[in-house]
């Protein structure tokens, strides 16, 4: 197992190279450059500007260069102002976490609850209400289902709070109420958590059944356990199991998949980062965000299977 | 899965239908206001309401200080430094930071005047030397002396490769023609570089005096002195962070107000410039929240986020039907005028000899084809302009559609006849051509009107939306056939928008319009030895370029719809320069009603 | 496939066993239909599928359905920006072009894409995932590391830059504007077929049917073809059809930030982004295309549930 980890682990290295060097010449590919604008500059600006951010050198000299400083953790400087993209990635990464985290815990507590209650209620009115909540939720994308919450809850009702980020934009202010505007923070969150929340009810619906089918669920029943026990202590702790696994595939598409939602709402993270930064050419911004999801997506990808591994061990010896 | 689907199904199916008859009656009740008075809405008004409120207004009905605090809407600023900025959206923040020599202001006729900033009064002219004296006891937001110094400082880095400011030119040759400048900024060898600085064309005298030495007189001095290219540059900060300066812990600032936050992609947090020596502004806080998408900023504003924004022109209509909105609608004239750009080099749509008078048949067959009324009605809800001319209105020397109109105005029979003088009648012959476009919704609506109002006359045009970036980049490689495009003022005078666009060879000709009568004619401006002839010789440029249709036809002047918060006071326009919110020229004079 | 999040997942069945063995293929394919046709959800689903391809595809030539082009064009005040009406079914929009011929325009674009997306993604997952298999270890290697490399590639980031290399430029085929998305998407999706085919190959390879078919001295092609494809066709499918919804879904959030399918062609998630500006202005600019959206990944996900149930009764 340790060795199975060390060396997917290590493997990150030559994903993040290959990803770094599609991603870099990839966006030197697309049309316009940086200081393209509507006005042509002269040449003698255009010149003095690439000159500044290095551009004059040849394609493979920036590649090489680039691959240096990132090697020794110098992600450069974005265009927008000079701003260090490793602080960039930072302070966007810690919203899109925020995000991410409020959107997976919403997920998690209304998925299990409405995946319980319909299993529990199976063909009843509460089975009902969650596979339809279920199926409508996958089924309806977050940026439709955003859309509609803003017009009837922002513009028509003036409940909610429709652009912007209601959490810290700073590390310091995570343990401060004061940093935190509900009004702010409820659409966005729906609309990233609704697509998981449907996803885990749906699997714990499923799981929940099947434990309940089981013989010593029926042994426990017949031996007159109440039926609060049956569900707390021997339905719940087994049907977890498969729950507990697409976790973290949530999550990492939490995180990675964000980018429309933050887009949406003006969120300061590190999806708008990345769109800002392919629409300005923003080089070395495009390429810190990539290689910072290319991170997120290996090890959620690496914890999902170490995961599996260790609640299934047959996995292992395949 | 062994419930009973039939009546799954008719939930799931209800639930969906719930959602969305929520949703419609949301915003039943705006759509049905708006068709209640579409009518009535017409053109909108052309001219700013609050265009009446004079400088230093009456602030009689401001709210206590502590209420006075705002948000506004802007995209993001790339730098706040004046020096390295390219954008309007910066430009129009450091308005509030920095001020310069001179400054524009809005003149109360939609047009714009110069008056002094930190100069005292007028410079005096000697030759091609300009001397400005500072105002007396001039300070930074830090509290130490602003002097000349200063300002030489900040045209030493505005004309210095390294710092490499994209709007160096207005400087160089044929526009600002300070001395020294292009030879400092072409400088690439770092041993000449300390020689060609104090070569330049800028002294400091005294700590109160500047001498500027020009290659040449010219009529735009007050003009091009007041951009923000020519804005001072604290030495004394500059020289201890570098790039740094501007970080809200570092900078120091001259304008009426300093920054004091900016959080990356969120917002920028301004607060008053205690050493400011204008007028003291009402307003303690100012929030620049970081929008691009106006429909979300339009949504925010009625929710009460925002307390002035930008928003689209469909959304127009939606504010004129909204009993509170209507009044807090406010449109501006912009100075930008669309164009749909024609790549002259094309053999078939530009050409030379034989050719020419063919090629000009035809460009004025797709300019008389196209119905700008309609256009501007049925795509911008009839908040823009309907243009057949190139110099916008609020400019010295406008001349309007009258000259223009009955020659390449709309005339779907002319336009007819014109396709078959030019050889191709009803299109025959005539290749498929490809139009730019830069993709955004209204855009789109856009294309698709122009595509249609051709195909009615034969000619078929394929559109092509790409990003900004990528249309830039078609553009400035000149690799279009036809191009969405057009002209923004930098500056509010009439060489702006023709220097370097229609002359053969010029910068911004990327249509290459080459025509020897419009080059004889920029010489007549150049030689012109009062403001009349210089005025009349770039009128008599416009009147080639737009009768004979060289690289551009005209199709609207832009116009800008914003709201302004009701409880927001004393904003004026910027008259015909806009950038930002209007009124951000002279943000000093805003405050927050009681 | 991180980014399209949950229901990939879903869309990954574990390797599975084949039940099939030789001779008694057809019986169970016929098996994995009955049980298809008995599933109420996925027979609604395919049902509905077909009934929307029809009318998408077939609309415009059929009388009352066709009455107007998606690009018709009114200027009339009285006739833009409307709500439903008898004329206009799903009202109009700011060119006082009707909405219902636009949503099929859309649905029609839309389903082109999805459907595309998964075409191409067919062929490159099975010819990596094959090659991998069936190649020498050398070949499997490399195969597997592009696939993982690939794999790691955060999917919607990867669209946006193929995207943004592509549009704007003179490639032959490229040209089409839907090609065009369908390859920047195809490009990225294929990691999940190309994984499966090459584990059940592998697996295939070591059951006694194929062992036994190698023995009699069947040549590899033809086992390939007879017995290891065959048997890896079920998940393949499931995967493909979860793969439809994944790739409009894609392609609808990224129209939303404006890297969807280049105009003029309009999807579903173009129409919806520029409904939304106008959402105020009219509400009926947004709900036709949003809906036919939900519909398509409603339908395409119980048909997705209905086949995995069907060709894999052990996951029941």
């Amino acid at each position: 197992m340790a060795g199975y980890t060390i060396r997917r682990v290590l493997w990150v290295i030559p994903v993040l190279w290959a990803v770094a060097t599609i991603t870099f010449f990839a966006m030197h590919a697309v049309p316009g450059g940086p200081f393209t604008s509507d006005k042509a500059l002269p040449p003698a600006v255009n010149e003095a500007l690439n000159r500044r951010y290095h551009l004059d050198q040849p394609l493979w000299k920036q590649y090489g260069l680039y691959l240096w400083d990132a090697g020794h953790g110098d992600l450069g400087l974005s265009f927008q102002g000079d701003r260090d993209v490793s602080t960039l990635l930072r302070d966007g990464f810690f919203v899109t976490a925020q995000l991410g985290v409020m959107g997976l815990v919403a997920a998690v507590v209304v998925g299990l609850t409405l995946g319980t209650l319909s299993a529990l209620n199976q063909n009843g009115p509460l089975d009902y209400i969650g596979v339809v909540f279920a199926t409508i939720g996958a089924a309806v994308p977050n940026f439709i289902m955003g859309a509609f919450l803003v017009v009837i809850f922002s513009v028509n009702l003036h409940w909610l709070d429709s652009l912007g980020w209601g959490g810290p934009t700073q590390f310091k202010d995570v343990l401060d109420p004061a940093a935190y505007e509900w009004r702010k923070l409820i659409i966005p969150v729906v609309a990233v958590s609704v697509l998981p929340a449907a996803f885990i009810a749906r699997v714990t619906r499923a799981s929940v059944l099947e434990v309940l089918h089981q013989d010593y669920i029926r042994t426990a029943r017949a031996k007159g356990v109440t039926e609060m026990r049956v569900v707390l202590r021997h339905t719940m702790k087994n049907a977890l199991i498969p729950v507990l696994t697409i976790i973290g595939p949530v999550a990492a598409a939490l995180v990675t998949g964000s980018f429309i939602i933050e887009t949406m709402f003006n969120i300061p993270g590190v999806g708008r980062a990345f769109v800002t930064a392919v629409e300005r050419r923003d080089y070395a911004m495009i390429m810190g965000s990539v290689l910072f999801y290319t991170v997120i997506v290996t090890f959620a990808n690496l914890l999902v299977d170490i995961a599996y591994a260790v609640v299934d061990p047959r996995i292992r010896y395949r | 899965m062994k419930i009973r689907k039939k009546l799954f199904l008719l939930l799931a199916g209800s639930m969906t239908a719930m959602l969305v008859i929520a949703a419609a009656c949301g915003g039943g009740t705006s759509s049905s206001d708006k068709t209640a008075t579409a009518g009535a809405g017409g053109g909108g008004g052309n001219t700013p309401a609050a265009g009446s409120t004079s400088t230093g207004g009456s602030q009689a009905d401001a709210a206590p200080a502590d209420q006075q605090k705002i948000t506004i809407q802007s995209p993001e600023p790339e730098f706040y430094d004046p020096h390295r900025s390219n954008f309007e959206q910066d430009i129009a923040v450091e308005r509030m930071l920095f001020r310069g020599l001179y400054n524009l202001t809005d003149d109360g006729n939609g047009g714009v005047k110069v008056v002094p900033g930190m100069a005292d009064g007028d410079p005096t002219v000697n030759g091609n030397v300009y001397t400005v004296k500072l105002k007396a006891g001039l300070k930074w937001s830090d509290g130490s002396a602003l002097t000349a110094d200063d300002f030489v400082f900040g045209f030493q880095r505005e004309c210095s490769a390294d710092v490499a400011s994209p709007y160096q030119y207005v400087l160089g040759a044929g526009l600002g023609e300070l001395k020294g400048c292009d030879d400092l900024f072409n400088n690439k060898d770092a041993s000449q570089t300390q020689a060609l600085t104090d070569a330049l064309g800028v002294k400091a005298t005294d700590p109160t005096t500047l001498e500027f030495t020009l290659n040449k007189p010219i009529a735009t001095f007050k003009t091009i002195w007041s951009l923000w290219a020519t804005f001072p540059s604290p030495k004394a900060v500059i020289t201890k962070d570098g790039d740094k300066w501007t970080d809200p812990a570092n900078i120091v600032t001259n304008g009426p107000y300093t920054l004091k936050e900016v959080v990356a992609k969120d917002h920028a947090t301004l607060v008053p410039n205690p050493n400011w020596s204008g007028q003291k502004p009402a307003i303690q806080q100012i929030t620049i929240r970081f929008i691009d998408d106006l429909s979300a900023a339009f949504k925010a504003f009625q929710n009460g986020e925002l307390q002035a924004t930008q928003i689209l022109a469909t959304d127009s209509t939606v504010a004129k039907g909204d009993s509170s909105l209507k009044d807090e609608l406010l449109i501006v004239p912009s100075s930008r005028i669309t164009t749909i750009e024609v790549q002259m080099k094309n053999p078939v749509l530009g050409g030379t000899g034989d050719n020419d008078q063919k090629a000009y048949n035809l460009r004025l067959a797709l300019s008389r084809a196209i119905d700008r009324q309609a256009l501007s009605e049925a795509v911008y809800d009839g908040v823009n302009t309907p243009a057949t001319y190139w110099l916008v209105k609020g400019l010295k020397g406008y001349q309007g559609n009258d000259p223009f109109q009955s020659k390449i105005g709309f005339d779907v029979d002319a336009a007819k006849k014109a396709l078959a003088d030019a050889g191709y009648p009803n299109g025959q012959g005539l290749p498929t051509f490809t139009l730019i476009y830069r993709d955004t919704p209204e855009r789109r609506n856009e294309g698709d009107f122009l595509q249609k109002a051709w195909k009615a006359i034969g000619v078929n045009v394929d559109t092509q939306f790409v990003d900004s970036k990528a249309r830039s980049a078609a553009f400035n490689n000149e690799q279009f056939q036809l191009f969405q495009g057009g002209w923004q003022l930098d500056y509010p005078d009439i060489e702006n928008p023709l220097v370097g666009l229609f002359n053969t060879g010029g910068g911004n000709n990327k249509y290459n319009c080459s025509d020897p009568d419009v080059d004889a004619a920029y010489k007549d401006a150049a030689n012109a030895t009062s403001e009349d002839a210089r005025i009349a010789a770039y009128q008599k440029v416009e009147t080639l370029i737009v009768t004979r249709l060289c690289g551009i036809i005209p199709i609207y002047q832009d116009s800008l719809p914003f709201l302004i918060s009701s409880k927001l006071g004393g904003v004026v326009s910027n008259g015909v320069i806009n950038a930002g919110t209007p009124g951000n020229y002279a943000v000093e004079n805003w405050y927050v009603k009681k | 496939m991180a980014t399209s999040g949950a229901q990939s997942a879903a869309a990954q069945p574990a390797v599975v066993e084949p039940e099939v063995v030789l001779g008694r293929q057809r019986g169970l394919w016929w098996d994995a239909w009955r049980r298809l046709i008995k599933n109420r959800l996925a027979m609604f689903g395919l049902i509905a599928i077909c009934v929307i391809a029809f009318v998408a595809f077939l609309g415009p030539h059929l009388g009352v359905l066709g009455r107007y082009g998606p690009n018709d064009q009114n200027y009339d005040p009285a006739v833009k920006q409307l709500g439903p009406t008898a004329n206009h079914w799903l009202g109009t929009d700011q060119l006082g072009r009707d909405m219902w011929a636009r949503t099929l325009e859309g649905l029609r674009i839309s389903l082109q894409i999805g459907l595309g997306t998964q075409v191409l993604v067919l062929a490159l997952g099975l010819l990596v995932g094959a090659g991998a298999a069936l190649g020498g270890k050398l070949t499997d290697n490399l195969l597997m590391r592009v696939t993982d490399v690939m794999y790691a590639f955060p999917d919607l980031i990867f669209i946006i830059l193929m995207r943004s290399i592509l549009t704007g430029r003179d490639i032959p085929v490229l040209t089409n504007q839907k090609i065009l998305i369908i390859v920047a998407i195809g490009m990225i999706q294929w990691t999940t077929i190309a994984r499966l085919v090459r584990g059940q190959m592998l697996s295939l390879g070591e059951r006694d049917f194929v062992l036994a078919a190698q023995a009699l001295g069947a040549p590899r092609w033809r086992i390939v073809v007879q017995h290891m494809l065959p048997n890896t066709l079920g998940p393949v499918i499931v995967a493909i059809t979860f793969g439809i919804p994944v790739a409009i879904f894609a392609e609808a959030a990224l129209s939303f930030i404006g890297f969807g399918v280049p105009p003029p062609a309009a999807s579903l998630g173009t129409l919806v982004s520029i409904g939304y500006t106008t959402i105020q202005r009219n509400v009926w600019n947004v709900i036709p295309p949003a809906a036919a959206v939900a519909l398509l990944m409603l339908c395409f996900t119980f048909l997705g549930d209905g086949l995995r149930d069907a060709l894999d009764p052990r996951t029941r």
